[in-house]
């Protein structure tokens, strides 16, 4: 029931949670369940490669429903690191935050970036250099501060220039941010850049207290102040986070708890265990063996949304001198022979694996956009036909011997491992010996940036803007090329699409880098995983989608 | 030199009528024999499993996961990949062994000179045992994190690692037993004929401590045993898909409410094999005791 | 006395730091930078260099290590490169689950091992001998990693007897508290009381045959009174030196077991820090981990000497 050190990780890269238990058998107790109800056949969209069973994203709350007070337990998967937008790298610190840090925007159901604090979508003008922002009026930070534009202006401008900012690439090429009134952002940047609305629905654009920042400087993750639902009263590190409700929220009506806790509880079953025995009332990133048993308990419902990253198997092709320095072709044949990466999409069973593994609770994946993106269409999700005899004709053409001898890196938790044995076995009908190599996850980034391996098994947790499941691991200058991939067409398209702010034209643009990099093969999609939510039937309003975040903060205890 | 012979000739002539005493006391010892029964089996499984096994330790079949024990084919059940458990077992059995005796022989090398040289010499025996000091006081489990980040994880790094957290039990057993076996008359009567150290410490102290070591030997070797499924329920030690009976647990928990025969067998297995070696290391001591009743 | 404090006081300090050179060299020789560890997702080279920087992972080794030894000498070990909170908060609320549960194991291995030790010796020959002995040798031979586990899969996930995991602070409700920590310390205490059940036994044999305990049998002194105040006497030095040797083993133990039950303590703390490269909280461990390892064996040595006056002329030359 424990879980390996390295699935402690707050990374999502690595397989944790990804590649979880399989549970035989489970498709029919997930299709024959009674707590997907009807808003989760809604949700669920029909495109491209989805698993047989469908997503349940949970509804919200109204104040009829629920009963004010009480205590939340929440099972966090995962320790944070630094509670300070500007400073915080670790995925589940999203989930907090979304208790206690608002954005501009947010993202819906249906992955649409929607006004949170802003009171509307951006107006771009000048060419899509200047975009501006209108904001909402009296609303405060929890420390007392009036929430302004001069607030936006200051937390923008520290997550641009702030020593160790893990938010300046996501924000793109701005140049100068102004506050001509209180209710008004004008953001200037050197050349349009797309992606910058949906950057400011994530973490950099959850607005800070102007007076904390001032006053905590780099210590804000002690003394976070937002805007938010609920603020920070107390954490202990790798135990617990607790928050309480902040009565200077300007939404106050729509607040039902009292308090949050987040236990951190690095182990899946363990998670699912206090989920049952009642010690928690919700639980992110359930194994989806675990799912098994909860799907059975009427006192528990399990959300499911297909996320918007993906597992994959990433060859070294030109990753000769670290990432960060230029490509430089390799001669290995998996380098040099595009056949041989190709072959692998055909040796690949990608229905098998995840029935056997992932019992149909994850869906297939053959492509960086994802499926639940409005930027995805049919074909970027038409994946290769599981055809052995291809793969090794391929392999010939190649002029490779067969069995074609792969080495994979892999990081070394049970749940990975599980995954690429199955694989090893799987491809070997293509003609791929495949060798697995697993090593500590630390160890793995490590070797990975070094450009030290032929062939490693990663994924990547997803963006709602495709650009950034994109331009940072198939464009040439990429800070996550670690294929060292270069393929000037696809550098091209990527900076129109980057460029542009029209969405039927950017979707037809990452459409064509899909197309591309499928033949290129730098990497080789395997599965998208599905956010596996379990929530206590006591309480109601708990909702997950695509972005994975476990939205707790309006929720409440039934009545 | 040439008066030491008839001391050392004395020497072998009393061991090798000692050996043949033991051997009489252990063929007596019911529990003994069991033992020795069950070892002898594991490292016939162990070398033969290529030919005994009624799989390959990682043939897959994914249409046959969780098949429960007695299932035609597979006497102990299949595994989250529908691979044969029983088979997994064998090869298990045989990496445990692996590491078992390679981890022992690390310690045995290393420790057996150290302990005689600190018994031996005074003026070395502050340093030694300082070393030990260190090693003793150092966390085995960051050691054993470190030498798999550096090497990689593998049996015979895992093995490396048990070997070296083994050490200061054998050099402190060899030091106190060289202290004793210094101070005994005939040692110093070769001393006084103008003996070597090296020929003393080599054909009088180490043959007659030779029994602690082997009784140290027989309780190292279960506690490699038990360290090398722990390292490889961490992910420290054997790396899948090479089987080992740690890593089949390690992967066995996730799913033990529903497949409790894939965590339970492989369990049973180490701790045999483990009580087995207990087993025969208590009856080796019984038998090496000089006092011994019977 | 004295001096033989003395000596011994600065012979440790020597190991002392022995091990934390050993340590702030050995992990930094490790494959596997912290910075790239926390960066995760995020990588970017830019950003690996303000992290590597902002921890002073930057500077070059000796001056590294010359701030770490300034900030050890005023009582500072640093704070996490991973969480950003101070080392020492992290360890003042891991330790406390660690001693709790290593604790109430060598509590209940010294009930169960002494006891049936005592038993053992006491009634040599007798079914009670064979059954203790039995109890003993699985006790050494059983992973207790495993017992963990089956113990959770059946005592808790099936008959619900117990919690399947987790901590309650003693402070905040005693009778959770050891609802939720019984199991494993029951689990750890196993194979420690294998170990003292053999050497308590062995030692009471001895101690059983010896001439004062014959004496003293002779005088007509009751059979309990003899075994109590002087067989057992003398063999519970043996008892205590074991006990205090097996505490390491105890304490890695309690890494494992921890892990398994998902307690929040120091051997959590160990493990995702050597995983995550958390330099300071890596080097904290270790020291922490060093200092009770001589602290414990300096105790033992003070236990003995109170136990048997004797031992102080021969720890002098030892």
């Amino acid at each position: 029931m424990t879980r390996r050190p390295s699935a402690s990780f707050p990374s999502r890269r690595s397989g944790k949670g990804g590649a979880a238990a399989v549970a035989v058998g489970l498709l029919a107790a997930v299709t024959g369940c009674s707590s997907v109800g009807p808003q989760a056949a809604q949700s669920s969209s029909s495109g491209g490669a989805s698993g047989a069973a469908s997503d349940s994203y949970g509804t919200s709350a109204t104040s009829s429903q629920v009963k004010s007070g009480g205590t939340l337990t929440f099972a966090l998967s995962s320790d944070l690191d630094m509670l300070d937008p500007t400073l915080s790298r670790s995925l589940y610190s999203r989930y907090v935050f979304d208790s206690m840090c608002q954005k501009l925007y947010d993202v819906n159901a249906k992955t649409n970036v929607v006004p949170q604090l802003a009171t509307a979508m951006p107006k771009i003008s000048d060419g899509g250099k200047t975009v501006t922002i209108t904001i909402r009026s009296g609303v405060k930070f929890s420390d007392g501060t009036a929430f302004n534009a001069s607030a936006v202006k200051a937390t923008i401008e520290r997550n641009l220039n702030l020593v160790g900012t893990a938010r300046k690439t996501e924000l793109g090429p701005i140049s100068s941010v102004d506050a001509p009134n209180a209710t008004t952002v004008v953001v200037h940047l050197k050349q349009p850049f797309a992606p910058l609305t949906a950057a400011l629905a994530d973490r950099a654009g959850m607005i800070m207290s102007p007076a904390a920042i001032q006053k905590y400087g780099k210590n804000f993750a002690q003394h976070p102040s937002c805007v938010g639902p609920f603020k920070l009263q107390q954490r202990v590190p790798g135990s617990s986070i607790t928050l309480v409700r902040d009565p200077n929220f300007y939404d106050s009506s729509k607040v039902h708890f009292d308090k949050i806790v987040y236990r951190i509880i690095t182990d899946p079953n363990v998670r699912s265990a206090n989920l049952l025995s009642g010690d928690a009332e919700v639980a992110d990133t359930l194994s989806t063996d675990s799912v098994v048993s909860l799907q059975s308990n009427p006192k528990i419902t399990v959300l499911r949304s297909q996320s918007l990253g993906y597992q994959g198997v990433t060859f070294n092709i030109g990753n000769a001198n670290g990432v960060g320095n230029p490509p430089k072709a390799l001669t290995t044949p998996a380098a040099s022979k595009a056949a041989v990466r190709e072959a692998l999409e055909y040796s690949i069973n990608r229905p098998l694996l995840i029935k056997s593994v992932f019992n149909n609770l994850y869906s297939p994946a053959c492509s960086p956009i994802p499926t639940k993106s409005p930027f995805s269409q049919p074909v970027d999700q038409q994946c290769a036909p599981y055809d052995p005899a291809k793969s090794k004709k391929l392999l010939a053409q190649a002029g490779v011997k067969t069995p074609f001898r792969l080495d994979m890196l892999v990081s070394n938790t049970p749940d990975t491992l599980r995954m690429v044995q199955a694989l090893q076995s799987m491809v070997k009908a293509g003609g791929f010996d495949l060798n697995i190599q697993p090593v500590e996850y630390t160890t793995l980034l490590n070797l990975e940036d070094q450009g030290k391996f032929t062939a490693l098994q990663l994924g990547w947790s997803g963006r709602v803007d495709p650009d950034a499941n994109l331009t940072n691991f198939v464009g040439t200058q990429g800070s996550q090329n670690v294929s060292g991939y270069s393929n000037p067409k696809v550098d091209t398209l990527l900076n129109r699409a980057q460029t542009t702010n029209d969405l039927s034209t950017r979707k037809s643009l990452y459409g064509q880098v899909v197309q591309i990099t499928r033949s290129d093969a730098p990497i080789v999609y395997l599965y998208r995983q599905s956010n596996l939510t379990g929530i206590a039937s006591t309480i109601k309003g708990v909702q997950t989608f695509p972005d994975g975040v476990v939205r707790v903060a309006f929720a409440g205890f039934s009545k | 030199m040439t008066t030491a012979i008839p001391v050392a000739a004395a020497t072998t002539l009393r061991t090798r009528g000692r050996r043949a005493r033991i051997i009489r006391r252990l063929g007596r010892n019911p529990l003994a024999l069991i033992s020795i029964t069950v070892l002898l089996i594991a490292v016939l499984v162990a070398v033969s499993a290529n030919w005994v096994a009624p799989d390959s330790a990682s043939a897959t079949d994914l249409a046959h996961t969780f098949s429960p024990p007695g299932t035609a084919g597979h006497l102990l059940g299949t595994d989250d990949l529908g691979r044969d458990i029983l088979s997994r077992i064998m090869f298990g059995v045989r990496a445990s062994l692996e590491v078992a005796f390679l981890a022992v022989l690390t310690s045995l090398v290393i420790g057996v000179p150290l302990g005689l040289i600190a018994g031996y010499y005074r003026g070395a025996d502050s340093v030694i045992s300082r070393i030990a000091d260190v090693l003793l006081s150092f966390p085995f489990l960051i050691l054993a994190v470190g030498l798999a980040a550096i090497r990689g994880a593998s049996l015979s790094n895992a093995a490396v690692a048990i070997g070296i957290a083994q050490i200061p039990g054998v050099l402190r057993l060899v030091r106190s037993d060289t202290l004793r076996l210094k101070s005994l008359d005939y040692v110093a009567a070769a001393l006084v004929d103008g003996a070597s150290d090296r020929w003393v410490l080599l054909r009088h102290i180490l043959p007659n401590a030779t029994s602690v070591i082997l009784v140290q030997a027989t309780v190292a070797l279960p506690a490699a045993i038990l360290g090398e499924a722990v390292l490889s329920f961490l992910g420290l030690g054997i790396q899948p898909p090479q089987p080992s009976l740690g890593t089949m647990l390690s992967a066995a928990q996730e799913f033990a409410a529903r497949a409790p025969w894939a965590a339970v067998f492989p369990g049973v297995a180490i701790m045999l094999l483990a009580l087995a070696f207990n087993i025969f290391g208590d009856s080796l001591r019984d038998a090496l005791d000089p006092k011994g009743s019977r | 006395m004295g001096r033989y404090l003395l000596s011994r006081a600065w012979q440790s300090l020597l190991t002392l730091f022995a091990v934390v050179v050993l340590v702030f060299l050995g992990i930094r020789a490790l494959p596997g930078d912290p910075a790239r560890a926390l960066a995760g997702e995020d990588s970017s080279p830019s950003a690996l260099k303000a992290i590597r920087h902002e921890y002073g992972l930057d500077r070059p080794l000796p001056v590294q290590f010359w701030k770490y030894i300034e900030q050890l000498l005023h009582g500072n070990l640093g704070v996490s490169i991973n969480t950003g909170s101070s080392v020492d908060s992290m360890l003042a609320t891991a330790l406390p689950v660690t001693f709790e549960l290593t604790a109430l194991a060598m509590l209940i291995a010294s009930l169960i091992g002494i006891g049936t030790g005592v038993l053992a010796a006491v009634r040599r020959g007798k079914p009670v001998e064979w059954f203790a002995n039995g109890f003993a040798l699985i006790g050494l031979s059983v992973p207790h990693f495993w017992l963990g586990l089956l113990a959770i899969l059946y005592l808790s996930v099936g008959a619900g007897l117990f919690p399947a995991s987790g901590f309650v602070s003693i402070w905040s409700s005693p009778l959770d508290n050891l609802h939720h920590i019984i199991l494993p310390a029951v689990i750890l205490g196993t194979g420690l009381s294998a170990v003292l059940m053999r050497q308590t036994r062995s030692a009471m044999v001895d101690a059983l045959s010896a001439d004062y305990v014959r004496t003293a049998k002779a005088k007509g002194l009751p059979w309990r009174t003899v075994i109590t105040r002087h067989a057992l006497r003398n063999s519970l030095i043996v008892v205590v030196t074991v006990a205090g040797l097996q505490l390491g083993e105890l304490i890695s133990g309690a890494v494992v077991t921890e892990q398994i039950f998902s307690l929040p303590g120091f051997g959590k703390l160990t493990i995702d820090s050597v995983f995550r490269r958390d330099y300071p909280v890596i080097q904290a461990v270790v020291l922490v981990t060093a200092t009770a390892y001589i602290v414990i064996n300096f105790l033992v040595d003070l236990l003995y000497s109170v136990i048997d006056p004797r031992v102080r002329v021969a720890g002098k030359d030892s």
